[in-house]
């Protein structure tokens, strides 16, 4: 305050000031202070005051001298500063008043004053002399940290967070209300107890080393311990720890914040508890399973991972990653261990097969791992966990399976049938070599193309009827197709084709195979041009036997009854061999031989003709027929057909006795003249008696009973059916 | 019957079985020609009232010689070795060798009275 003094005029105080006017440098000091200066006589007048006194008050220095300072007491505080100034007087000591007062221009201000008494020369008490200074920042000030200290407090003492602090001793220096209630003991007691003495043994030794170390080298720490409460029971706690240093920077202690885990504890415990259930679970299932401190490398396996690998047991029940690489088939280790080490280090999951080499029988087994590295807690602490379990059937399965593929990969591939597959609308799906090779295009031409574009022109329809044959009715088809190849030249394929389902049983396709039959079906041609041109021979020949005999039997002393006799069995040995041309000398049906025997001679209604039908060998048939032949024309000449009434039966049956199938054929006539045992077994009976029997292998009998002559034929069948 | 008919047959012992039949019958017999070329001959200049053909001549179809005849509108019948393999018309009928008389007749009275 080096202002310069203006109004200041001592000379206005005029006479009658109770300051000595000689007292100049004085006064010049007092009106340079920046505080409030003055006397008072003993009849409580001023008698001096300096000037900033006049201009807190804000009036001329007269007025000033003449105001009772009461007046500008705040209400709030006049009692008390009356009541404290008669005191202060009364005493004749000095004395002090704090309180607030009305300035000049109306703001209330904080002022001290220090008032003590005046004394004259004689020692005889004249008076006080006065000073007071503007404390309203200060106060101020003051106010506010009294809020901020009671806010702080009320952040200390509410809920959360426990705070207290030790000294070096680790007593307790300072303990809020949530600190007592987290750790189970009163504040009174705390502040006679050292942390130490209520921190569980099992904790102790790690706390004092960190304590330590905050002591000596000021580094903070955070931990989770465990406080033994006064009721003997555990609390979980997270502490955060920083040193507490004085003025000077001299450590005195340790302030902490104390937070309450022993829920987040037990939740976890109870996690690992139904962690442990599932891990039963696993392991019931036979997987075992194992976990990894990524710190030490080495962690809990179960007890079947031990077994898995054919390691004994231990009863720590931890095992290392070594521990498990150490077991690993040479060729496998470094992809498991890059894989692992991926999980380890940057987190991949990895699903892996590998080979293992059972420690304890050496054998092969193969295993299969999952794992992951998962984050646990709020720290972020990083775990390792996987399941392994043995695939070794599975693997010997695949194994199996793809060997059985490889061999039919190579039947498919080395076949020389055509193998064909393709879809529901019969676009190509795919063709062996053979195909390709057959067909003269390329593989990339076949595939996807339509099975019409191969075949020669309306055998699609064909193919399409099959395949809704076989979409209808199921099964498998067997035909034969015409297959055009690129060169313009036509096959012809016997095609076995069936319908390929899904797993659901819904069809989806089609698979072929095929034989290129162009050779046979032209042998077959080839074949059918030669039996018809040798049966023209035969019956050319015949024809000249016929022509040769007629030639002969002209003659004037040979029979009629001879000659037609002898163009009758000719012409029967001409049926029956007609009947063997048109089956191509397979079997024929004993039915047609029957019937183009019989048809000749009598006609549906004079003869019966009854019985299953049966292949017979083609020499079977020519002498059946010929046997007929005979049976009939006598029949018509002497029997049952020589008059009209008469009738023949002929029946046959397949039957079944212990010496296996057997045909028995009866001929039974009726109706006829009354019949006579011939005298001479003609040509006809001996060739039926003897012919028929050698052929068939069996037993003919003919009988002449007077009511009609039978025969009876019992011979044994090729047994087609067994 | 007393007609006359146009025997065409290669093998002369059948050809000679043929016509005793015919004569047997009452019938006039033209021929027997062996050869295709013969009988188309025959075929064009004589009028028969019906013809026997041997389908197969030595290795030559008959066919030709039962062209000339359908044009003239002479009926015909055929006559082979090759029983119904043998690839003819349908409208014809046919004999298969060896025949005996009954089945000539009663082929040739079919068409001899259409």
């Amino acid at each position: 305050m080096a202002e310069p003094i203006e109004n200041a005029d001592p000379k206005s105080t005029g006479p009658g000031s109770t300051v000595p006017d000689d007292d100049d440098e004085f006064r010049s000091i007092a009106d340079a202070a920046p505080i409030a200066f003055w006397t008072t006589s003993l009849e409580r007048k001023r008698s001096f005051v300096n000037r900033y006194y006049v201009e807190f008050l804000g009036v001329d220095y007269q007025t000033a001298l003449e105001r009772d300072w009461r007046e500008i007491i705040h209400p709030d505080d006049y009692e008390r500063i009356v009541a404290e100034s008669l005191a202060g007087e009364a005493s004749l000591k000095a004395f002090t008043l704090d309180g607030r007062f009305r300035r000049g221009d109306g703001e209330w201000r904080w002022l001290r004053s220090k008032s003590q008494p005046r004394w004259n020369a004689a020692g005889e008490h004249i008076g006080f002399v006065g000073v007071a200074n503007d404390i309203t920042e200060t106060k101020l000030a003051d106010i506010e940290l009294r809020e901020r200290e009671a806010k702080l407090l009320a952040l200390i003492n509410q809920g959360t967070a426990g705070l207290s602090q030790v000294d070096l001793h680790g007593r307790f220096t300072m303990v809020n209300d949530r600190f007592c209630e987290i750790s189970g003991w009163s504040r009174e007691e705390l502040l006679e107890r050292t942390m130490q003495s209520i921190t569980h043994p099992h904790d102790l030794g790690q706390n004092i080393s960190l304590f330590n170390d905050l002591v000596r080298d000021g580094v903070p720490y955070s931990h989770e311990k465990r406080y033994v409460r006064s009721d003997g029971r555990i609390a979980w706690v997270n502490n955060s720890a920083a040193l507490v240093r004085d003025s000077e920077d001299r450590p005195v202690g340790s302030i902490c914040v104390t937070l309450d885990v022993t829920q987040r504890r037990e939740d976890e415990a109870a996690l690992r508890k139904s962690e442990e259930s599932i891990r039963l679970a696993v392991e019931s299932a036979g997987m075992a399973t194992w976990e990894l401190d990524l710190d030490t490398m080495e962690g809990v396996w179960s007890a079947n991972r031990f077994d898995l690998l054919g390691l004994p047991r231990r009863t720590d029940g931890r095992g290392s990653v070594d521990d498990w690489l150490a077991r690993i088939h040479p060729e496998d280790v470094r992809r498991v261990r890059e894989a692992a080490y991926a999980c380890f280090e940057q987190g991949t999951p990895f699903q892996i097969e590998y080979r293992i080499l059972r420690a304890d029988t050496g054998e092969e087994r193969w295993l299969q791992s999952h794992a992951s590295r998962i984050i646990v807690g709020d720290e972020g602490d990083l775990r390792f966990v996987a399941v392994s379990f043995d695939i070794t059937h599975r693997r010997q399965a695949e194994a199996e399976l793809r060997a059985s593929e490889i061999r039919f990969r190579t039947i498919f591939e080395e076949a020389n049938d055509y193998i064909i597959t393709c879809d529901l609308e019969q676009r190509i799906t795919s063709v062996n070599p053979a195909v390709v090779s057959a067909l003269g295009h390329p593989e990339s031409e076949i595939i996807g193309r339509s099975v019409g574009d191969f075949l020669a022109p309306e055998q699609f329809d064909v193919a399409g009827k099959l395949l809704q044959h076989k979409l209808d009715h199921g099964g498998a088809t067997r035909y034969s197709i015409r297959i055009q190849t690129r060169d313009g030249s036509e096959l012809v394929w016997e095609i076995n084709s069936r319908l390929t389902y899904d797993p659901d049983g819904a069809p989806i396709g089609l698979q072929a195979i095929a034989r290129d039959v162009t050779e046979s079906k032209r042998f077959e041609l080839h074949q059918r041009l030669l039996i018809d041109e040798l049966n023209h021979r035969v019956k050319n020949t015949l024809a000249i036997v016929q022509g040769i005999a007629q030639q002969t039997f002209r003659d004037p002393g040979v029979p009629l009854a001879a000659r037609k006799a002898f163009e009758g069995r000719l012409a029967a040995l001409a049926e029956a061999h007609d009947l063997l041309t048109r089956e191509l000398w397979s079997p024929v049906s004993i039915r047609k031989v029957m019937a183009d025997a019989m048809s000749p001679h009598c006609d549906g209604q004079r003869c019966h003709i009854e019985g299953p039908d049966l292949p017979l060998e083609p020499k079977t048939a020519i002498s059946l027929a010929l046997a007929m032949h005979e049976l009939a024309t006598n029949a018509v000449k002497h029997g049952a057909l020589s008059n009209d009434t008469g009738t023949v039966d002929i029946r046959w049956d397949k039957v079944r006795d212990e010496s296996g199938l057997r045909l028995k054929l009866s001929w039974t006539e009726a109706g006829g003249p009354p019949v006579s045992v011939p005298n001479r077994r003609g040509f006809g009976t001996r060739m039926i008696e003897r012919g028929l029997a050698v052929e068939l292998g069996g037993t003919v009998r003919i009988m002449f009973p007077r009511e009609g002559v039978r025969c009876e034929v019992d011979a044994p069948l090729p047994d087609m059916e067994a | 019957m007393g007609r006359k008919i146009l025997i065409v047959e290669d093998e002369p012992v059948v050809a000679m079985c043929l016509e005793d039949m015919l004569l047997d019958f009452g019938c006039t017999v033209i021929g027997p020609a062996s050869r295709l070329a013969d009988g188309l001959v025959l075929a064009e200049a004589e009028d028969a009232d019906a013809a026997i053909l041997d389908v197969n001549l030595g290795g030559e179809r008959s066919d030709p010689i039962a062209g000339v005849l359908r044009a003239r509108g002479i009926p015909y019948i055929f006559a082979t070795g090759y029983g119904a393999a043998a690839n003819i018309g349908s409208d014809v009928p046919l004999v298969c060798k060896p025949y005996c008389e009954e089945q000539v007749r009663s082929a040739l009275e079919r068409v001899l009275t259409l």
